[in-house]
C-alpha cells in the first residue's frame, strides 16, 4: 500500500468512523439532487418538445405588401443561404386564406366577407435542417428587407417556448439553492470530521506531515459522499421516470401535445450533471472546512 | 547541526520567553535542558521546529537559517525531529504497532521501510510482543516507550522530549533516560528537558540552565 492508497483508506475510515453523520449527509444530498434531476428532466422534455415543434413546423416569415415578384425571388435565395435552412415553401395570399379556411373549418363564418387579400400577407414557411440554428435562422430572416414579421409557425410553440424560459430560470434557481444547500452540509460534516481527528492533526504536524498529506483524506471523504449521492440519486430518478415513461404520452406520437422524451436520450445528461456536481459539492465543501478549521 | 544566534522570544510583544541565546549543540551531542519552570525551555524546542517563530536573531538546523524557510519546508524540517512529549500524544484507537507505522505514513515511508523500522524501533524500546496491545493495555512508563518508538522510526538526527519523565516515577524514568542514552549513542542527537534532578546529576552530559529566558549556565559535563 503506497501513500495514496493510504490517503484513499483515511478517507474512507473517516466516513465509516462517522456512519451515521455520512448517511444523514447523504440523505440530503440525494434529496437534493433527486429535486435538481426532476427539472432537468423537466427542462429537457420542455426543449426537446420546442426543438421538435419547431422542427416539424419551421418558422414563418412574412413579406410586406409592397415587395415585387423580383424582390420575393431576392428573398428566397438570401433565406436559402442561411446555414440551418432545408427548405422554404412560398405561401402566397391566395393559399394563406385556403390555409385559414382549413384551420376555421367549422366556423367558416369568420371569414366571411372579409377581404383575403387584405388580411392574409404572403409569407415563407422556412424549415430547418438542424434544429440547433433554429434561432440564428430566425435572427437572420429578420434581418432580410421585405421581411417585417418573423414567428415560429405555431402558436404552441409560443406557449411553450416562454415556459421553457420559465423552467430555465426555475432549473438556475433550483440548481443554485440546491447547491449552497449542499456544500453547506458537505462543509459541516467535514468541519466534525476535523474536529473528530483533532489529535490525529496535531501529531501529524509534529511528525512533519504535509499539508496535502493532511488535507487529502477530507477532501476525497467530501467527494467521495458527493459522487455516492450522486449514484444513488441517478438510480432513484432513472427508476422513476422509466416507470413514470411507460405511462405518458411520447414525443412524436401526436405533435403538438407535449410528449415525454425517452429515458435513452436523457440518462447521460443527468449522469453527467450528477457526476459533476457530486464532485464539485464534495470537494468545495471540504475544501470550506478544511481552509477554515485546519488553517493549512 | 543546531546553532541560535542571538535568538530571542516574546509572546504577544510583552512576554520575553528568550532573551539573547547563543548556544551551538553538535551532532550526536546528548544535552539537557534544565530550569525553573517559565524560563523558556519548551519556547527553546518550540524555535527549532518553527512551531513559534522567534522575534529576533538566526536559528541554523544544518547550516541552514529555519527563521527564514518558508511555511512549505516547515514539514520537512520537523521531520529531522522526533517529538517526545509529557503527556505521551499516542492515539488511543490504535494499537502499539499502529501508533508507529501512523508515523512512518506520514513521512511516506514505503512499505519495506515500515516492515522494517516498526520492528528496529520497538526493539530498542523493548517493548517487543506489545504491538497489538493499546496504550490503555500498558503502564505509564509503557506508554512514553511506545512515543519514543513512535519518535525513532522515522529515523530523525535529532530527538527531542520535553519533560519525557514528568509523569512516572523514578525508577520507571531512569529506564526512560537508559533508552535515550542508547538512542543517542547509535548517532542521533538528543536533547531533554527535564525536572529530575538527580539523573541529570548521575548521567554526566552536557547541562544547559535557563532562568528567565537566559542562559545561565552551560556544562560539558554537568549537573543540575
Ligand atoms: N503561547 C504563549 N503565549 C504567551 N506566553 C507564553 C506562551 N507560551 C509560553 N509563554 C510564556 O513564556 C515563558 C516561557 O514559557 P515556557 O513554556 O517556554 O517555559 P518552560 O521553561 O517550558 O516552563 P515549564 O517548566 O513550566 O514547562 C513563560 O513566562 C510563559 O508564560
Ligand atoms: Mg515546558
Amino acid at each position: 500500500m503506497g501513500t495514496k492508497m493510504y490517503l484513499v483508506k483515511e478517507g474512507y475510515d473517516n466516513l465509516r468512523k462517522h456512519s451515521s453523520k455520512t448517511f444523514s449527509t447523504m440523505l440530503i444530498i440525494c434529496a437534493t439532487m433527486t429535486i435538481l434531476g426532476v427539472f432537468i428532466i423537466l427542462f429537457q422534455n420542455v426543449n426537446v418538445n420546442v426543438a421538435t415543434m419547431r422542427q416539424e413546423q419551421g418558422l414563418q416569415a412574412f413579406i410586406e405588401d409592397s415587395a415585387t415578384d423580383d424582390e420575393i425571388d431576392y428573398m428566397r435565395d438570401e433565406i436559402n443561404n442561411i446555414p440551418g435552412v432545408k427548405e422554404i415553401t412560398y405561401l402566397d395570399k391566395e393559399s394563406a386564406f385556403e390555409d385559414a379556411k382549413e384551420q376555421f373549418k367549422d366556423q367558416e363564418y369568420f371569414l366571411e366577407g372579409l377581404d383575403k387579400l387584405q388580411i392574409f400577407p404572403a409569407s415563407f414557411v422556412v424549415k430547418f435542417s438542424d434544429i440547433e440554428k433554429s434561432e440564428s435562422v430566425r435572427e437572420a430572416v429578420e434581418k432580410i428587407d421585405g421581411i417585417y414579421k418573423v414567428k415560429y409557425n405555431s402558436t404552441t410553440i409560443d406557449a411553450v417556448s416562454s415556459i421553457s424560459k420559465v423552467v430555465n430560470i426555475f432549473l438556475l434557481v433550483v440548481g443554485a439553492v440546491m447547491l449552497v444547500i449542499s456544500v453547506f452540509i458537505i462543509s459541516n460534516t467535514i468541519k466534525l470530521a476535523v474536529y473528530s481527528n483533532k489529535r490525529e492533526i496535531l501529531i501529524m504536524r509534529y511528525i512533519g506531515a504535509t499539508n496535502r498529506f493532511i488535507k487529502t483524506p477530507f477532501i476525497l471523504e467530501g467527494a467521495i459522499m458527493g459522487v455516492l449521492s450522486a449514484a444513488i440519486s441517478f438510480m432513484l430518478i432513472s427508476i422513476g421516470y422509466v416507470v413514470a415513461y411507460s405511462k405518458l404520452p411520447q414525443v412524436g406520437s401526436s405533435l403538438g401535445v407535449f410528449g415525454f422524451v425517452p429515458y435513452t436520450s436523457l440518462w447521460y445528461i443527468i449522469l453527467i450533471a450528477y457526476i459533476v456536481l457530486g464532485l464539485f459539492i464534495g470537494v468545495f465543501g471540504s475544501s470550506v472546512s478544511i481552509r477554515k478549521y485546519l488553517k493549512v | 547541526m543546531i546553532e541560535f544566534v542571538n535568538v530571542s522570544k516574546k509572546y504577544n510583544h510583552e512576554v520575553t520567553a528568550l532573551e539573547n541565546i547563543n548556544l551551538k549543540i553538535e551532532k550526536g551531542e546528548f544535552v539537557f535542558l534544565v530550569g525553573p519552570s517559565g524560563s523558556g525551555k519548551t519556547t527553546f524546542l518550540k524555535l527549532m521546529i518553527k512551531e513559534e517563530e522567534a522575534t529576533s536573531g538566526k536559528i541554523l538546523i544544518d547550516s541552514k537559517d529555519i527563521t527564514k524557510i518558508k511555511k512549505k519546508e516547515i514539514p520537512f524540517l520537523r521531520r529531522k525531529f522526533g517529538f517526545v512529549f509529557q503527556d505521551f500524544r499516542l492515539l488511543y484507537d490504535r494499537t502499539v504497532a499502529e501508533n508507529i507505522i501512523f508515523a512512518l505514513r506520514v513521512v511516506e515511508a514505503s512499505e519495506r521501510e515500515i516492515k522494517n523500522q516498526l520492528q528496529t524501533s520497538l526493539e530498542m524500546v523493548g517493548l517487543k510482543g506489545k504491538e497489538n496491545f493499546y496504550p490503555n493495555q500498558l503502564s505509564g512508563g509503557e506508554q512514553q516507550r511506545v512515543a519514543l518508538a513512535r519518535a525513532i522510526a522515522t529515523k530523525p538526527p535529532i530527538i527531542i522530549a520535553d519533560e519525557p519523565t514528568g509523569n512516572l516515577d523514578p525508577v520507571t524514568a531512569e529506564g526512560i533516560f537508559k533508552t535515550l542514552e542508547e538512542i543517542n549513542s547509535r548517532g542521533t542527537t538528543v536533547i531533554v528537558v527535564t525536572h529530575a534532578k538527580d539523573v541529570v546529576d548521575k548521567m554526566n552530559k552536557r547541562v544547559i540552565a535557563l532562568k528567565e529566558g537566559k542562559i545561565i549556565k552551560d556544562d560539558m559535563q554537568g549537573g543540575y
